[in-house]
């Protein structure tokens, strides 16, 4: 089975850099996307002897040094056992909205082929679980959003769905999308012979125009503001257990809290 | 501006209400009943739970509205990818809050992992979810005029089952102190501890992801953080929980943040008002004790 899989390079979160109460997007390292490792393994356990591939669509500036430090995290996908990687990296995505990267996307698999979509519930820079839903409308194929557990069985996808109060379980005829949970699998590190062996497997860039999209702004950014923590600090490390409490204790009094 | 609720609950209907003229879809009875009030409701027969039924019938209605609101839930964040692709419109989820200007929506959201607030300046037609708690006015009551529509299901999948997740019985986000769980505690036994301190305190118990999500300790409505129930009480106590961003998340709005960690490193200690380095083995049964003295 023929599988693509999306990987969001994605702001690394915990080590956003904030300059003079400006959050600098420039200076803030990508990572993978933490979810998508799980659908990377999904892809990997179901793809047989065909190809399982990683669609990534950079979105954060500047385009240059990402272009690298992208194709440096797909090498880790790579890496993970995924055949080969396309990199859509063009000027025209940086700040659009997702209607467009869906496009680019789904353009991708159209191009390449692919019988079933795996994607993450949600991406943790935006945390919006949108890019997935889009892909399918996009592509005209049904959809199954939050898989905790993902089998693939006469050409139909069968997943149990994880929702607020309830699993559903939910079939749907390939070609479909797929988006998974962190819940599904647990992500393989790579070895060191792996991590070598994928220095070799194909990285395709593309541009908007290799794939015959336009890009337009529908949401224009006013701006970021940092979310300032400030909270008191008072860190209790001396003294035997019981002194411990009794300070936590007052203090809590104090604040009035209990 | 015409809004349009999907999935009406009262703080959607307040949201729709701030901007102008606005509509109810509801899909089933219990919707119809949480839509009353709205001016126009259109109702839809059939199963709450199908997806396509609900984007077949507002891309229907889509035309006659420039916003589409709804909750945040995993449901609408599905549908409202879908719908927004197909109307070339944005999709913004989790608002915060919301006005129109110009003829734009200026709205906020978190992003980063809550670390940050976007200003967003969007175009219509737009679809929005609102999180929960932000939009707590009285949304005014008209006499409710329902127009029936009978749309063709755009089948995602087929529903083959569904079974009710077990609950604890909890409402998190309403309790006033949270004595919260993590991966600090060795076994499952060991959280009795945790829910004889918030009996002792009179609070709720919380825990990270990993005890609801992958070690089953807990059920869901005790899970807090960013893919949890964001949380905002008087006092949050934090156990054997390392203080990632996504948990920190979940935790903003609370007034008091303790921590008890015994690595005096966590991350949790600089979100914290109070921490205290101590194995929680060490410290809680003496907490449980004081705790219940200090209420005699
Ligand atoms: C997209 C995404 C969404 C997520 N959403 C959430 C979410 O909603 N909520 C959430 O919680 N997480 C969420 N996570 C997971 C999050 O990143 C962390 O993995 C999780 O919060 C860690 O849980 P923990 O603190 O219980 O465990 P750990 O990180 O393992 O921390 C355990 C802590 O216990 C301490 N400890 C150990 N023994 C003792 C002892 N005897 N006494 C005292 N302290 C002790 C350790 O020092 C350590 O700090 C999400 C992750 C992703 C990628
Ligand atoms: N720019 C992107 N490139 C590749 N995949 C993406 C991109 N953005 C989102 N995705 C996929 O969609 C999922 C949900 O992302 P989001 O809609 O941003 O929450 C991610 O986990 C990825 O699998």
């Amino acid at each position: 089975m023929k599988i693509a899989v999306l990987v969001k390079p994605a702001l690394d979160t915990s080590q956003l850099r904030v300059k003079e109460g400006r959050v600098v997007i420039e200076e803030t390292p990508l990572k993978i996307n933490d979810i998508d490792r799980n659908a990377i393994e999904e892809a990997i356990k179901l793809k047989g002897n065909d190809k399982a591939y990683a669609i990534s669509v950079l979105k954060w500036p500047p385009l240059q040094k990402r272009i690298q430090e992208a194709e440096n995290l797909l090498r880790e996908a790579l890496a993970m056992g995924l055949d080969e990687a396309y990199l859509v990296a063009d000027e025209g995505l940086i700040g659009s909205d997702q209607s467009a990267t869906a496009k680019a996307i789904a353009a991708v698999i159209n191009k390449v082929g692919a019988d079933l979509v795996l994607a993450a519930e949600a991406s943790i820079d935006n945390y919006t679980g949108q890019v997935p839903p889009r892909v399918a409308a996009e592509l005209g194929w049904p959809l199954i959003t939050y898989a905790r557990e993902l089998r693939v069985e006469g050409g139909k996808a069968i997943a149990k769905r994880d929702l607020e109060d309830s699993v559903e379980t939910a079939e749907a005829q390939l070609p479909a999308v797929v988006s998974v949970t962190r819940e599904i699998n647990q992500p393989r590190i790579p070895t060191l012979l792996a991590i070598r062996a994928a220095m070799k497997k194909p990285v395709n860039k593309l541009t908007l125009a290799d794939l015959g999209i336009k890009p337009d702004v529908k949401v224009e950014l006013v701006g970021y503001k940092p979310v300032v923590i400030q909270r008191k600090r008072v860190i209790i490390k001396d003294g035997t257990p019981e002194e411990k409490a009794d300070k936590l204790l007052q203090y809590l009094r104090q604040e009035g809290v209990i | 501006m015409k809004a349009l609720v999907v999935y009406p609950n009262k703080e959607a209907l307040y949201a729709a209400s701030t901007l102008g003229e606005y509509a109810a879809l509801a899909v089933g009875d219990a919707e119809l009943k949480a839509a009353e009030g709205a001016p126009v409701v259109y109702n839809v027969r059939g199963d709450p739970r199908d997806l396509g039924l609900r984007i077949s019938a507002v891309l229907q209605l889509a035309g006659q509205y420039d916003v589409i609101i709804m909750p945040s839930l995993k449901e609408t964040k599905t549908i409202g990818g879908y719908m927004s692709q197909k109307l070339n419109a944005p999709f913004i989820t989790d608002v915060v809050s919301l006005r129109a200007e110009g003829g734009k929506l200026l709205v906020e959201r978190y992003v980063f992992g809550n670390k940050a607030t976007a200003s967003l300046r969007a175009n219509v037609p737009a679809v929005l979810t609102i999180a929960p708690g932000k939009f707590l006015g009285e949304p005014p009551k008209a006499s409710t005029k329902v127009v029936e529509l009978s749309p063709q299901s755009a089948g995602l999948f087929r529903i083959a089952g569904v079974e009710p997740k077990a609950s604890g019985g909890v409402r998190i986000e309403e309790a006033e102190i949270i004595v919260s769980v993590g991966r600090g505690f060795k076994k499952k036994e060991d959280l009795a501890m945790a829910f004889d301190l918030a009996k002792a305190l009179g609070g709720q118990v919380g825990c990270s992801r990993p005890i609801a999500a992958d070690l089953k300790w807990l059920s869901e409505d005790h899970w807090v953080g960013l893919s949890g129930h964001k949380v905002r009480p008087k006092l949050y106590l934090a156990i054997g929980i390392s203080g990632q961003p996504q948990h920190i998340a979940g935790i903003l709005d609370s007034r008091i943040i303790a921590a008890i960690n015994n690595d005096p490193n966590a991350p949790i200690f600089q979100y914290a008002d109070y921490g205290v380095v101590e194995d929680l083995y060490k410290i809680v049964p003496i907490l449980i004790r004081k705790a219940a003295e200090l209420k005699k």
